[in-house]
């Protein structure tokens, strides 16, 4: 069923609730005009009721006046003396004369003994109270206005005489109604054939009062129809009662004129409509406030209902939103672990495939080499295999141990001096053979460095520039390019150095999608051509957690077939003392030449040597070299050293060193500045006495490192790498504490290869008996495993050292260990060992470890 | 919780609004009470008659307010109420109001009255009249004032009001004929001269009762602005003067006025006072009236004209001349509610209700004590009473009556009588007074 729009149903209650009301309205309206006319009939009714009550009063009035006046006409005729009669009467408020005029006579006389004569009555009205005859109204004697009814005074069936009794209207105002509909109603007597308005309103500020007839009555009140007053005229002419609405003072107002005594007087006047109403409209405004209460109190209910529900919509948006977000987060969090359970998966089948193919490879090799074994060159050869197989899969397990570090937060950095000259000489050592290997051009540069040694976890920084390195020779084509630069920055503190580490290539690239994934763990850049390429997907997301653990950061710019640059910003502390200034001043070395037709590399030498306060010069040729050097000696200012690059234009190395050793003593040394290792010189010419090789880029430590090979050369003058190993453990015993047998074996063969002896202990504690025996000398080092049953290697050695022993405080004790992070270093470090050398067993490394430690 | 407690208190406030409603409506009637209001019945009243305008439509009359702010003040000082009975004349062939006040006063109809000049003295000479000098309000009055309405010896009436009849003109009528405002008789003559010329046909709207101030203004300009007034009007009342004799100039420049056309003799003897000749100088038909001071304030009169009213003096030969009447409140001798009426008049005449009086209606106070400014139509008037410059229209210290008199002969003269026979008619008058 189709849902009906929102707006629709909003439109459809607002019209219904505007009908209610409209209805409503009605209602109201028709009850309270309905309750108006009733009330205005009623109230119509009520004033017709109380004139019709004045008049019955007054008519009333009139003729008990009448009957009086026929009990005085009976007492006079009666009286033997009339005259004498009515002058016993004493004129009061109501009767204000009595006169008699005896029958035949013109004239009579009065109460107050004045003559009386008919004359002055106007009796022509014919109006008549009972049977007697009325006067038009006048003014008499008294200054009020009155009227005169004659009776005839009857003796015997006959008229003896005519009775006039004056009576004034004054007396009538007894039968007004006090304070008529509230003072606001007004009433009049009026003489209906003179229309004189004979009895007014009395009271304080009656303007009404002044109104002297009808005519008056109607210019006051601004009653000026004249059809309207033609109908009145009309109606009191026939003795009608009349009442008509009209505006009075701006007042709507009802004018009545009530007939009184078959229309000789006149009851007229006027009252507002709001007067008489005055109870309707009470009504109608009592309804009225209550339909206002009403209308009010539904808005006010309406606003209540209104804001309430605006309330409950913001708290409903405001869930729903929430819920919205949540549901996001949920999606997100569920896409996020798919794609982690995806990575997982993908991950582990990489290093199922990852860890069986260099596996697969020992296990292979290992079969031929059991089936080879007789001929030397095939188990060379797969030996030499197996233990690159075996490298790769060590690898392997360092990244993925690495991430697990990283993940759980354990990894810790172990910082230490060291120099640059190190970094770059043992990154270089193992990039430009992988590079050379795939014939690619690797290029080193070391700009704007001002401090050589610094304080830093050199391992760290040598794992990140290996992983981003590695990456760039695996992912760059044959024939391709390497950038590796280390560019000094500008130092925000005086005590840091700012190093930027640039890593560029020109290979493949990454497109815009990997590029936003390439720091997380477990991707891997796929394509046609890296699929072949072996590698966890580990490295960046390692390399990026190290540069933000030494709080550095890491940026990467690639674009597909275009290559890659990976930018990263270090500041590393500078340590307090820079350069062994004494070397050089007691090598004697204050002033040397620099030769190198690059000004650039000039100005970083310039640069690093600053802090030895060695001077240096700087020649741009061969020939300008030869004029410095010459000048130099002149002035009894030689050269103590001179640095000539090896890749000149326009110079010829061998002349210039020869013609150079001509000017300078040939005692002074001359190093050539290579590109490389001296290994690719095969110029031989060049070796000569006191001349020899310094690799770019230039590191004052190198510098020093060169100078003393060079010594060492003058003084033994005999080949430094050969036949170093074998004189260091050749002849020595150690005691190996290993509780693996097969390790204890490989380790007791290799060490046998290398013409060393030893002695196996299982466990610590083993160890620490065999070694409490020992006689002082028995043992030249003690090989140390660390995750052993009953006393762990740590354990041991702690106890060995507190051996009261001549010995146990200097014995050399090696951790090998496959616990293999920085932390168990410095774990054997605390424990009192010597050294830490890593499983499985580098010889070569183990060599010069227990070299370095064993006299 | 708090939404709770909102509710709770919303339900106990909609309960109190229930509880109050149904109180408030309720009526609970206890059976012993008297339903009727007695308080009307034992409420004492006192009975006034005085004159009073027409009225108009749609319009209250200031005179009527400013004498009802001070009934009003009586009533409620004293808790009783005022009724007013009023009269005025149909026509001029009814009884006037004067002859209605006598018969009332007489007839004892009425507590307390507002008489005219002419019948203070009247009915004061009749003994009919209360001797009000026992108000306290009396010690306040202008000397003047206590003159004027003392008959033998009695002060038997006070006004609320020193009513100053003058002349009242149309300004701007006057400056469209380039005429300067007339001080004298003839200045006066000339410029109803010149308004004839140029069309109007009657300047001068008069009534019935008012003309006699142009007699006054000329026959006692000197006497009352003179040094021996005393001695003068000694004389009058000794008959070693003649009454006639004051009154002839006056009376002659009447009948100047009338032959010259300037006045209506036929209609000013039919016209009551204002109420015909006020329309044709409202509408600007008629350039001159003659009117008391409270009609240049009164909605009813003149008041709020649609052209520039001056009121001024009536001409003499001493300049323009207010003439000052005395109408007056007055308690008849055998008042019934007396002792009442007394505390009225003595409230209504109290300077508080004088000072009230005075400000609503703009008027000369009778009280001493009592000063307010007036209306500048009404300034040339002024100026002239404050210095002192007038003439009496009534004293009751003079034996022949002046104001009620005069008024009389002069429409004698309207109706066609020569100045003699109207001289010999004071003469007459005074020769009756001589003779009581």
């Amino acid at each position: 069923m189709k849902k009906r729009p929102k707006r629709n149903r909003k439109g459809s209650l607002l019209i219904s609730i505007i009908l209610v009301f409209c209805i409503l309205g009605a209602v109201v309206f028709s009850v309270a005009r309905k309750t108006s006319a009733e009330m205005s009939s009623s109230a119509i009714n009520n004033l017709s009721d109380s004139l019709g009550l004045v008049k019955g009063t007054i008519e009333a009035i009139l003729v008990k006046e009448a009957q009086f006046q026929k009990l005085i006409a009976q007492e006079i005729a009666i009286s033997k003396d009339p005259y004498e009669f009515i002058q016993f009467y004493d004129e009061n408020q109501t009767i204000a004369k009595i006169s008699l005029i005896l029958e035949g006579e013109t004239k009579g006389i009065s109460s107050s003994g004045k003559t009386f004569s008919e004359d002055a009555l106007d009796f022509s009205t014919g109006k008549k109270i009972g049977d007697l005859s009325l006067t038009q109204s006048y003014l008499n004697d008294m200054g009020t206005w009155a009227y005169t009814m004659k009776c005839p005074v009857m003796k015997n069936d006959k008229e003896i005489a005519v009775l006039y009794i004056e009576y004034t209207f004054d007396s009538l105002e007894a039968s007004f109604p006090d304070n008529f509909y509230d003072g606001s109603a007004m009433l009049y007597i009026m003489d209906s054939k003179s229309e004189r308005l004979v009895l007014k309103p009395t009271g304080m500020g009656e303007r009404d009062a002044g109104h002297l007839n009808l005519a008056d009555f109607y210019r006051a009140n601004n009653i000026m129809d004249e059809t309207l007053q033609a109908k009145v005229a009309e109606t009191v002419h026939a003795g009608h009662n009349i009442m008509f609405y009209h505006d009075i003072r701006n007042k709507n107002s009802l004018i009545y004129m009530w007939s009184v005594n078959d229309g000789a007087f006149y009851l007229i006047g006027y009252v507002p409509i709001e007067a008489i109403q005055q109870e309707g409209q009470s009504v109608n405004q009592n309804i009225l406030i209550v339909v206002i209460v009403m209308l009010i109190a539904f808005f006010l209910c309406c606003i209540l209902y209104y804001f309430n529900q605006k309330q409950q919509q913001t708290i409903r948006k405001e869930r729903e939103a929430e819920r919205e977000i949540h549901n996001k987060q949920l999606a997100e969090a569920l896409q996020a672990a798919q794609i982690a359970s995806n990575s997982k998966t993908t991950f582990l089948s990489n290093m199922s495939h990852d860890i069986r193919t260099p596996m697969n490879a020992i296990l292979g090799f290992t079969t031929l080499l059991s089936k080879d074994a007789d001929n030397p060159l095939k188990v060379r050869e797969y030996t030499k295999k197996i233990t690159s197989s075996g490298q790769h899969l060590l690898s392997l397990i360092n990244d993925v141990l690495d991430v697990s570090k990283i993940e759980s937060g354990k990894m810790v950095l172990t910082t230490q001096e060291f120099t640059l000259n190190d970094l770059v000489s043992s990154v270089d050592a193992i990039i430009r053979p992988m590079a050379r290997e795939k014939a690619q051009n690797f290029y080193v540069t070391v700009t704007d460095i001002t401090h050589e040694y610094l304080i830093g976890d050199e391992t760290r920084i040598n794992q990140v520039l290996i992983n981003l390195l590695s990456n760039s020779v695996k992912y760059t084509p044959a024939n391709g390019n390497i950038w590796f630069r280390i560019i000094g920055q500008k130092q925000h503190s005086a005590q840091y150095e700012h190093i930027q580490i640039e890593v560029e290539d020109d290979g493949y690239g990454m497109t815009p999608e990997f590029l936003e994934t390439i720091f997380d763990a477990f991707t891997r850049a796929e394509n046609s051509t890296t699929n072949k390429i072996q590698g966890t997907g580990l490295g960046m997301a390692i390399t990026k957690n190290i540069v933000e653990l030494m709080g550095g950061t890491i940026d990467v710019f690639s674009e597909v077939n275009k290559g890659s640059l990976f930018r990263v910003d270090l500041e590393l502390l500078i340590p307090s003392e820079q350069s062994d200034r004494q070397f050089w001043k007691d090598s004697g070395i204050t002033r040397i030449l620099v030769v190198d037709d690059n000004i650039e590399i000039c100005k970083n030498i310039q640069t690093l040597m600053k802090d030895t306060g060695i001077s240096v010069d700087i020649a741009s040729s061969g020939q300008e070299a030869l004029c410095m050097a010459q000048h130099a000696c002149d002035n009894e200012s030689g050269y103590q050293a001179v640095l000539l690059d090896i890749t000149m234009k326009d110079t010829d190395e061998a002349e210039t060193v020869k013609k150079l050793q001509e000017i300078i003593a040939d005692t002074i040394p001359i190093l050539f500045l290579t590109d490389c290792d001296g290994d690719d010189m095969h110029t031989e010419t060049l070796f000569t006495e006191n001349v020899g090789f310094l690799a770019k880029p230039f590191f004052v430590s190198a510098f020093k490192e060169a100078l003393l090979n060079m010594r060492l050369m003058q003084d033994k003058d005999k080949p430094e790498s050969e036949s170093k190993g074998d004189a260091i453990i050749s002849g020595l015993h150690f005691l190996v504490v290993e509780d693996n047998d097969i390790n204890a074996e490989i380790l007791s063969e290799l060490l046998d290869i290398e013409g060393a002896t030893c002695e196996i202990a299982e466990n610590g504690q083993l160890a620490l008996e065999r070694f409490e025996r020992a006689s002082i000398g028995e043992f030249d080092a003690i090989l140390m495993d660390v995750q052993m049953p009953v006393m762990n290697g740590y354990e041991a050695s702690k106890k060995i050292r507190l051996l009261d022993r001549p010995d146990a405080k200097n014995m050399p004790i090696i951790a090998m260990t496959a616990n293999a992070f920085a932390e168990d270093v410095k774990d054997a470090l605390n424990a009192g060992m010597n050294a830490h050398v890593a499983k499985p067993i580098d010889m070569s490394l183990l060599k010069k470890t227990i070299h370095q430690y064993v006299s | 919780m708090k939404k709770k407690n909102l509710n709770k208190l919303s339900a106990v406030c909609i309960i109190g609004i229930i509880i109050l409603t149904f109180t408030a409506c309720s009526s609970k009637t206890n059976i012993n009470e008297n339903l009727v209001s007695n308080d009307g019945d034992d409420k004492k009243i006192i009975n006034l008659f005085g004159p009073m305008e027409k009225s108009k439509p749609n319009v209250n009359n200031i005179a009527r307010t400013a004498f009802d702010l001070t009934v009003e003040m009586a009533e409620e000082d004293l808790d009783l109420t005022v009724r007013y009975r009023t009269y005025t004349a149909e026509n001029y062939q009814e009884k006037t109001y004067d002859e209605v006040t006598l018969d009332r006063v007489r007839n004892n109809m009425d507590d307390l009255y507002l008489l005219n000049p002419d019948t203070i003295q009247t009915l004061g000479s009749e003994d009919k009249l209360l001797d009000l000098s026992v108000l306290e309000s009396a010690k306040n009055l202008r000397d003047v004032i206590k003159t004027a309405n003392t008959v033998n010896g009695k002060l038997v009436a006070i006004p609320q009001e020193v009513v100053a009849h003058g002349l009242f003109l149309n300004k701007d009528m006057f400056d469209e004929y380039n005429l300067e405002l007339p001080n004298t008789p003839e200045e006066f003559m000339e410029c109803c001269k010149i308004f004839k010329e140029n069309g109007i046909e009657t300047p001068i709207g008069a009534n019935r009762w008012w003309l006699e101030n142009f007699v006054f203004a000329q026959a006692y300009a000197d006497l009352y602005n003179g040094d021996d007034t005393e001695a003068l009007i000694e004389a009058l009342n000794k008959g070693e003067a003649k009454y006639s004799d004051y009154m002839r100039p006056g009376f002659e420049y009447l009948k100047e006025l009338i032959d010259k056309g300037y006045i209506d003799a036929e209609t000013a003897y039919t016209y009551e006072a204002i109420e015909e000749e006020g329309a044709d100088f409202l509408a600007q038909k008629t350039p001159i009236v003659m009117a008391y001071w409270a009609a240049a304030n009164s909605d009813t009169a003149y008041g709020n004209p649609d052209f520039n009213l001056q009121v001024i003096g009536f001409p003499s030969k001493l300049g323009p001349m207010p003439v000052v009447s005395m109408t007056g409140y007055a308690i008849g001798s055998e008042a019934e509610h007396l002792d009442d009426t007394l505390a009225v008049l003595d409230t209504i005449l109290s300077d508080e209700a004088l000072q009230l009086y005075a400000e609503t209606n703009k008027v000369i106070s009778p009280s001493k004590n009592v000063e307010v400014e007036c209306i500048d139509a009404l300034k040339p008037l002024n100026d002239r009473i404050n210095d002192n410059v007038y003439v009496l229209g009534s004293n009751a210290g003079m034996n022949v009556e002046q104001w009620g008199n005069t008024c009389l002969i002069v429409r004698d003269l309207l109706n066609g009588a020569t100045v003699d026979e109207c001289m010999e008619a004071f003469d007459k008058l005074q020769e009756e007074a001589l003779s009581k």
